[in-house]
C-alpha cells in the first residue's frame, strides 16, 4: 500500500498496516525532519522493523536531493539476516511501484567468519583464527613476497578483488550475507573486502553494534560514513551495557602469561630482523620520528586494530622518543606486565581511579601517562613492522596495551578494581584486574555527534526517560507505543503468595526459606498440569537455580513435575544449552510437553524466542537484581549517582525490571500468538517495581491479577487457555479494528488530519 | 484522542447497563427462577474495572451466525454419507479432573452417549466404534457397528481412568482398524482429549502421516487447552480442532460432528454400491436370526439375496455381505446433500404489515398466516419437502 505522511509518500509492502505502526512512522518522520535523536518503544510482534525500514527508505526516496543513508545496527547475525530479508521484500515492492529509479544498495556486513568464501580460511574454528588465517594470505608483505616467490600462498579471491578494486560495483539490490557469498563466489571476488568497500556507498548498511560503538572496530569500518545518516539501534534495551563493555578491559593471570610469551616472541623477531633486514626497523623509527600516524595510507587488508579510545581523544602528535625504538618499547611492555603481575598478587580487594593508578605505575616502573597512551598505536606499528600475521596469538598483549591506552587517556568515568577471588567462591583464587568503564555515554557520544539522527528502539525501554540520562543525550521524541490486539492474547499476573498464602520472594531473608522454595515448586507443579506444551522458567541466578532445583529434587517435587513434562536446564556451557534447547523444542513438537529452566541475563533470556507452543507460559521466579555486592556494580552506581544524579535503587530496579520484561517478552512474538506471564515475587506488586514494566505489559495487567496466590493463578490460567484456544479471528470482527487499509488511512487523513498533530 | 475513546466506551457501557436492567425486569425475578444448573456464577465475569457483568456472548453469537452462513453456502459440496467413525476417548489420569462437574470423564461419557444417538439418527448408513486411551495403551472398546444401544452399554460399563494417554498408540490402533474398510466409506476419527500431553513409545508424527496417507480424517476436541500435536494432527488430516469452554460448549462441539463432513477430494469420485432393501418378516414366523444365532419370532427383516433373517437395520448381511438399508434411511442421509435453503429473517415490524408478508411457504405452499399451522409446517418442510 501507499500513503502520505505529511510530505512523504510511504511505500509499505503489505496491504494493511497496524495503527501503532502508522503512529510509529509519524513520530519517526518528525525526528528525521528535525534531524534529531529519539527513543521509541514498541512491543515485539508489531512489525517494528518493517515500519522503520519502509519509512526511512521512502523518506530518502521522496527527497532525492539529500539522500539519507541508513545504518541499521543489530545485536546478532540472526537478527541481521531477518532484517535484510524484510528489506528485500520491501525493496521488491518499491521497485515494482516506482520502477528502477527506486534502486538502492543495501548490504549486511559481518566478520570474516561469516563472509569468507575461501575454504581453507573459513574452516578455522573461531573468529580470531579466521581473521588471522585471512591475514596470513592477504597482508601486504605476504602478497609482495608472493610476487617474487610463487610458492607463497595467497587468497585468489582477494587477488581478484584487488585487481578490479577501484571500479568494483555491486548492482543495486539487497544483499544478505548469503547473497554476498554467492556473488563473491560467482565473480571470484572476496565478499568481505567487497562489502567493506561497498559500505561507503551503500544506501542501507546492516551490521552489528560493535562496528559503531567499539572504537577499536569503528575506527576501521565506520570511519567514512557520511553525516547525513540515520543510525538505528534495534533491540537496544541493553545498549548501555554494550557501550560499557566496549571500553572495559579485564586482565587475568593467563592474560599476563600470554603477554609475556608475546613479548619474548617479539624480541626474537627483532633480533632476527636486526640480523637480516635492519633497514626495516630503521625505517619504522624514522617514520615515528616524523610523527606519521601509522594508519592513513595502509592497504585495507593490513588495518586490523584501531585505537581503543574515541576519535577525538587520540593525540595528534609524534610517539614519544623513549618508545620509538623497538627494544625500548618492548622493555616498557615488559615492565608494565611485571607491574600488573605484582598488582595481581594483592590479598585484598583494591579500587583506584585512573589517576592514582597511572601515578603508581609511574613511580614504580617509570612509565608516564604519555607513554601509556601510545602503547596501542606503538604495538600496532611494531607488529606491522615485524610482519606478524598470526594475530590471534597476540590477543593477550593487545589487551594489555588496550588497558594501558585507555587508562592513560581517560581520567573520569573509569576505575581500576583488583579482586583476588570471586566473592561468591572465596576458596578459589582467581585474581583479576579490571578496568571498568562506568559511563555508557562515552562510547556512544561520537555516534550522537557524528550522525544526523540516531534512533534507539526496542520492545522494552521502560522507563523511557532513563535512557537519555544514561546515554547523556537529548531526544527530540521519546515515546512508548502499545499494541493493538484483536484479543487479549497476553495474560500477565503477579503472584505474591503460595498455595499456603505465605508470601513468596527471592529477597535475601526469604530466599533460602524452605517454605518459599516449596511454594515455588508447588506453583510450577500446578502450572505444568494445566498448561500445554512448553513452559519456560527464569531464575535470578545460576546459583539460585541450582539450589532450588536441588531442593525440589529432594522433596520429590521435581519427580512429580516430570510426570507432566520433561525438564531441561540451561547451563553455562553453550553446547550443552543448545542441545537442551533442541530437545526441549522436540519435546514440545511431539506433544510430550517440556519445562525449560533458565537464568535471567543468560544467553537464553537474551536471544532465544519461545514463541507459539514453545512457550505458553513463562514464570519469572523472583526479581532479577544484579549481584549487588559486586565491586564493579558498586563503582558504577556511585558514578551514576555523582554524575547523572540517578539513585542506586532506581537504577537497580530499572535494570532488574528490564531484564524481567525481556525474559517474559520471549513468549510473544506476533499478534496471533498467545502466552501467559507470571511474575512470582511479592515485590512485583509494589508500585515502584511494577510501574517500570513496559506499557504493553502493564496495559494487560489488570488490578485483579496483582495479588494472586497459586490457586487463583491456576484458575485464571485455565480460563485463559480455553479462551485462547478458540478459533482466532484475524480481522477482529468484534469491533476492535487493528488493521488499517489504504482507504482507512486516506479517510483518516481527510477528515481528521490533525488527529495526531 | 484516547480520552474521547474512553468516554465513548463509558457511554456505551452505561447504555448496556440500562439495557440489562430492563432485561431483568422483563423476566422473572431472580428468586423466582429455577436454577437449572447450580453454577450460576459462571455466567458472570469481571470486567476491567472489577464490576460483575454477564458473560459476553457476542462472540458465540457471531460464531453461530457464521456457521449458519457456511452451511447455506455449502449446498454444492459433496459429502460422504457412508461414514466409519471411531470415537477415541481419553481415559487417562487427566480425565478424572473435576473442572467439569462431576468429572471430565462423566461429562464426556454423557455427551458421547448423546452424540451416538444423534449420529445414527443423522447418518443411518454409517457405523461407529469406540476406542479408549489409558495407561499408555489404546483399547478397542467396541468394533464398528450400527447399533447405538450396544455402544452405549459397553461405554457406560467401562468408565474408569488411570495412567497417561498415548496419542500415537490410539492412532495406530484406529489406523489398523479403519484400513480394512471398503474404499467407498469415509474414515473418520473423533478424539476427545483431556490430557495436555501424550506419552508415546515412538514418533507421533509418523502415526499422523500414516493416517494422512490412508485418508483418515482426524478431529480433536480438547477439554483443557490447545495442544500443538493435536492441532498438527487435525491440520494434516483435514479434521477440525476445537477446545471446549464448558459443558454446553462441549456438547455443541461434539454435535457438530454429527452431520457428515465434506468429502475429501480424492474420495469424491462417484461410486456405485450394491444395497439391498429387505422386507419386514411376517409376524409370528419363527426363524433363526443370523446376527444372534438364535431362534426369534416376529419382527426382523429378510435379506433379499440370501433370505437370512436380520434383527436391525441398517446392517450388513452376515451371510452374503450385502449392505441392508431401508429407504427412509437412505432418504434421511440424502438431505445432507441438499440442505434447506436458509430462511429469511423477517423483522417483527414487517410481519405486522400483512401486505408485505408472504402468505404461503415457498416450498410447500401451505398458508403461513394460520398460526395453528405453524408447527406442522416446520415439520413438513424439514421432512416432506426435502425427501
Amino acid at each position: 500500500m501507499k500513503f502520505q505522511i505529511e510530505d512523504v509518500t510511504v511505500y509499505f509492502p503489505y496491504d494493511n498496516i497496524y495503527p501503532e505502526q502508522y503512529e510509529y512512522m509519524i513520530e519517526l518522520k518528525r525526528v528525521l525532519d528535525a534531524k534529531g535523536h529519539c527513543v521509541l518503544e514498541m512491543p515485539t510482534g508489531t512489525g517494528k522493523t518493517i515500519a522503520l525500514l519502509s519509512l526511512i527508505t521512502s523518506y530518502s526516496l521522496s527527497k532525492p536531493s539529500s539522500p539519507l543513508k541508513l545504518i541499521y545496527c543489530t545485536r546478532t547475525v540472526h537478527e541481521m539476516e531477518k532484517t535484510l530479508a524484510e528489506l528485500k521484500f520491501l525493496y521488491k515492492y518499491q521497485v515494482q511501484m516506482l520502477g528502477p529509479s527506486a534502486g538502492i544498495l543495501a548490504l549486511g556486513l559481518s566478520s570474516r567468519k561469516n563472509l569468507c568464501v575461501n575454504p581453507n580460511v573459513v574452516s578455522a574454528e573461531n573468529r580470531d583464527s579466521v581473521d588471522a588465517a585471512c591475514r596470513k594470505l592477504t597482508a601486504s608483505w605476504v602478497r609482495s613476497m608472493a610476487i617474487e616467490n610463487r610458492n607463497v600462498p595467497t587468497c585468489e579471491f582477494y587477488e581478484n578483488y584487488e585487481k578490479v578494486a577501484s571500479n568494483v560495483v555491486l548492482p543495486p539490490g539487497v544483499y544478505t550475507l548469503q547473497d554476498l557469498r554467492v556473488f563473491g563466489k560467482e565473480k571470484g571476488w572476496c565478499p568481505y573486502f567487497l562489502a567493506r568497500y561497498m559500505v561507503r556507498s551503500a544506501n542501507v548498511v546492516v551490521y552489528s553494534y560493535q562496528y559503531l560503538l567499539d572504537p577499536k572496530v569503528a575506527g576501521i569500518i565506520s570511519k567514512e560514513m557520511q553525516r547525513e545518516s540515520v543510525v538505528v539501534f534495534d533491540e537496544a534495551h541493553n545498549i548501555d551495557n554494550v557501550c560499557i563493555e566496549a571500553l572495559s578491559v579485564s586482565v587475568r593471570r593467563q592474560t599476563l602469561e600470554g603477554a609475556t610469551r608475546n613479548i619474548s616472541r617479539m624480541s626474537q623477531e627483532i633480533e632476527r630482523l636486526k640480523a637480516t633486514d635492519a633497514g626495516r626497523l630503521r625505517a619504522e623509527y624514522n617514520r615515528l620520528v616524523e610523527g606519521l600516524a601509522q594508519r592513513g595510507n595502509l592497504p585495507i587488508a593490513d588495518t586490523w586494530f584501531a585505537n581503543p579510545t574515541l576519535p577525538e581523544d587520540i593525540l595528534k602528535e609524534a610517539v614519544p622518543g623513549n618508545i620509538r625504538r623497538a627494544e625500548h618499547f618492548l622493555s616498557v611492555l615488559r615492565r608494565l606486565v611485571q607491574y600488573f603481575k605484582g598488582r595481581l598478587l594483592a590479598e585484598n580487594v583494591e579500587k583506584e581511579g585512573p589517576v592514582t593508578f597511572v601515578a603508581s605505575i609511574n613511580t614504580q616502573v617509570g612509565i608516564d601517562q604519555k607513554m601509556l597512551r601510545f602503547c596501542y598505536d606503538r604495538l600496532h606499528s611494531l607488529l606491522l613492522t615485524l610482519e606478524i600475521t598470526d594475530t590471534d596469538e597476540f590477543l593477550h598483549i593487545q589487551s594489555i596495551c588496550d588497558l594501558a591506552t585507555l587508562v592513560g587517556t581517560y581520567t573520569r568515568g573509569f576505575s581500576i578494581i583488583i579482586e583476588p577471588f570471586d566473592e561468591r567462591m572465596p576458596h578459589i583464587p582467581d585474581p583479576v584486574l579490571q578496568l571498568c568503564c562506568h559511563d555508557a555515554s562515552l562510547a556512544i557520544k561520537p555516534v550522537f555527534e557524528r550522525f544526523q539522527s540516531v534512533v534507539i528502539t526496542s520492545g522494552t525501554l521502560s522507563p523511557i526517560d532513563l535512557y537519555p540520562r544514561l546515554l547523556n543525550f537529548d531526544p527530540k521524541v521519546s515515546r512508548s507505543f502499545t499494541m493493538s490486539l484483536t484479543r487479549d492474547c497476553i495474560c500477565p499476573m503477579v503472584l505474591t503468595r503460595g498455595s499456603d498464602q505465605l508470601p513468596v520472594s527471592t529477597k535475601y531473608d526469604l530466599r533460602s526459606d524452605p517454605g518459599v522454595e516449596k511454594n515455588y515448586g508447588k506453583l510450577l507443579l500446578e502450572m505444568v498440569s494445566v498448561v500445554p506444551d512448553g513452559v519456560v522458567c527464569f531464575f535470578v541466578s545460576y546459583s539460585y537455580m541450582d539450589g532450588i532445583v536441588n531442593s525440589w529434587h529432594e522433596s520429590g517435587i521435581l519427580k512429580e513435575i516430570m510426570q507432566h513434562k520433561l525438564v531441561f536446564i540451561e547451563t553455562q556451557d553453550v553446547v550443552e544449552t543448545t542441545l537442551a534447547l533442541d530437545n526441549y523444542r522436540r519435546a514440545c513438537d511431539c506433544g510430550r510437553g517440556a519445562v525449560f529452566f533458565s537464568v535471567a541475563r543468560g544467553k537464553v533470556a537474551e536471544g532465544i524466542d519461545f514463541d507459539r507452543h514453545y512457550g505458553r507460559l513463562v514464570i519469572m521466579f523472583g526479581v532479577p537484581f544484579q549481584y549487588t555486592l559486586s565491586r564493579v556494580l558498586l563503582a558504577r552506581l556511585e558514578y551514576l549517582r555523582e554524575t547523572f544524579q540517578i539513585k542506586e535503587g532506581d537504577f537497580l530496579t530499572f535494570d532488574a525490571l528490564r531484564q524481567a520484561a525481556q525474559c517474559v517478552g520471549r513468549v510473544i512474538r506476533s499478534k496471533a500468538d498467545y502466552g501467559m506471564m507470571i511474575f512470582a515475587d511479592k515485590r512485583y506488586s509494589r508500585h515502584d517495581k511494577r510501574s517500570k514494566l513496559p506499557g504493553w505489559i502493564l496495559s494487560h495487567l489488570r488490578d485483579a491479577h496483582l495479588n494472586l496466590s497459586t490457586d487463583m493463578a491456576v484458575h485464571i490460567a485455565r480460563e485463559f487457555l480455553k479462551r485462547m484456544a478458540q478459533p482466532y479471528d484475524k480481522t477482529g470482527a468484534i469491533g476492535r479494528k487493528t488493521l488499517m487499509s489504504q482507504e482507512d488511512l486516506k479517510k483518516m487523513h481527510s477528515n481528521g488530519g490533525g488527529m495526531f498533530s | 484522542m484516547s480520552h474521547n475513546e474512553t468516554n465513548g466506551e463509558d457511554i456505551r457501557f452505561n447504555r448496556e447497563e440500562e439495557d440489562d436492567d430492563e432485561g431483568d425486569g422483563r423476566g422473572l425475578d431472580a428468586w423466582e427462577r429455577v436454577y437449572a444448573d447450580e453454577r450460576s456464577w459462571e455466567s458472570l465475569q469481571e470486567d476491567e474495572s472489577g464490576l460483575l457483568r454477564p458473560v459476553d456472548n457476542k462472540t458465540l453469537l457471531h460464531a453461530q451466525y457464521r456457521r449458519r452462513l457456511r452451511t447455506a453456502t455449502s449446498i454444492r459440496i459433496q459429502k460422504g454419507l457412508i461414514r466409519y467413525l471411531y470415537i477415541v476417548l481419553d481415559l487417562s489420569r487427566a480425565a478424572s479432573e473435576m473442572d467439569y462437574k462431576p468429572s471430565r470423564m462423566i461429562v464426556v461419557a454423557r455427551q458421547v452417549e448423546a452424540f451416538i444417538r444423534e449420529f445414527f439418527d443423522q447418518n443411518p448408513l454409517s457405523q461407529l466404534g469406540l476406542v479408549t486411551l489409558k495407561d499408555g495403551v489404546a483399547h478397542s472398546l467396541t468394533d464398528l457397528g450400527g447399533s447405538p444401544e450396544s455402544h452405549i452399554k459397553v461405554l457406560m460399563g467401562k468408565l474408569e481412568c488411570s495412567g497417561d494417554a498415548s496419542l500415537q498408540n490410539g492412532l495406530d490402533l484406529v489406523h489398523s482398524l479403519l484400513n480394512q474398510i471398503p474404499s467407498y466409506g469415509h474414515r473418520e476419527v473423533l478424539i476427545l482429549y483431556s490430557a495436555l500431553s501424550t506419552c508415546d513409545p515412538g514418533d507421533v508424527t509418523e502415526a499422523i502421516q500414516k493416517c494422512k496417507s490412508s485418508k483418515i480424517r482426524c478431529s480433536v476436541i480438547g477439554l483443557a487447552a490447545e495442544l500443538y500435536v493435536c492441532k498438527c494432527l487435525c491440520q494434516e488430516t483435514g479434521g477440525s480442532y476445537n477446545v471446549a469452554l464448558d459443558e454446553p460448549h462441549l456438547k455443541e462441539l461434539i454435535l457438530e460432528h454429527a452431520p457428515p463432513p465434506p468429502a475429501i477430494a480424492e474420495f469424491a469420485t462417484p461410486n456405485l454400491i450394491k444395497m439391498g432393501f429387505p422386507q419386514r418378516a411376517a409376524e409370528g414366523v419363527i426363524s433363526i436370526c443370523s446376527c444372534h444365532k438364535e431362534a426369534k419370532s416376529g419382527g426382523g427383516y429378510i435379506c433379499p439375496r440370501c433370505r437370512a433373517r436380520i434383527c436391525e437395520l441398517p446392517s450388513e448381511c452376515q451371510i452374503c455381505g450385502l449392505i441392508l438399508v431401508s429407504s427412509p434411511h437412505l432418504a434421511r442421509s440424502y438431505h445432507h446433500l441438499f440442505p434447506i435453503t436458509p430462511f429469511d429473517d423477517v423483522s417483527p415490524l414487517v410481519s405486522n404489515d400483512p401486505r408485505k408478508l408472504l402468505k404461503n411457504c415457498f416450498g410447500c405452499q401451505q398458508s403461513l398466516l394460520n398460526p395453528g399451522n405453524y408447527s406442522y409446517h416446520l415439520l413438513a418442510t424439514s421432512i416432506l419437502f426435502h425427501i
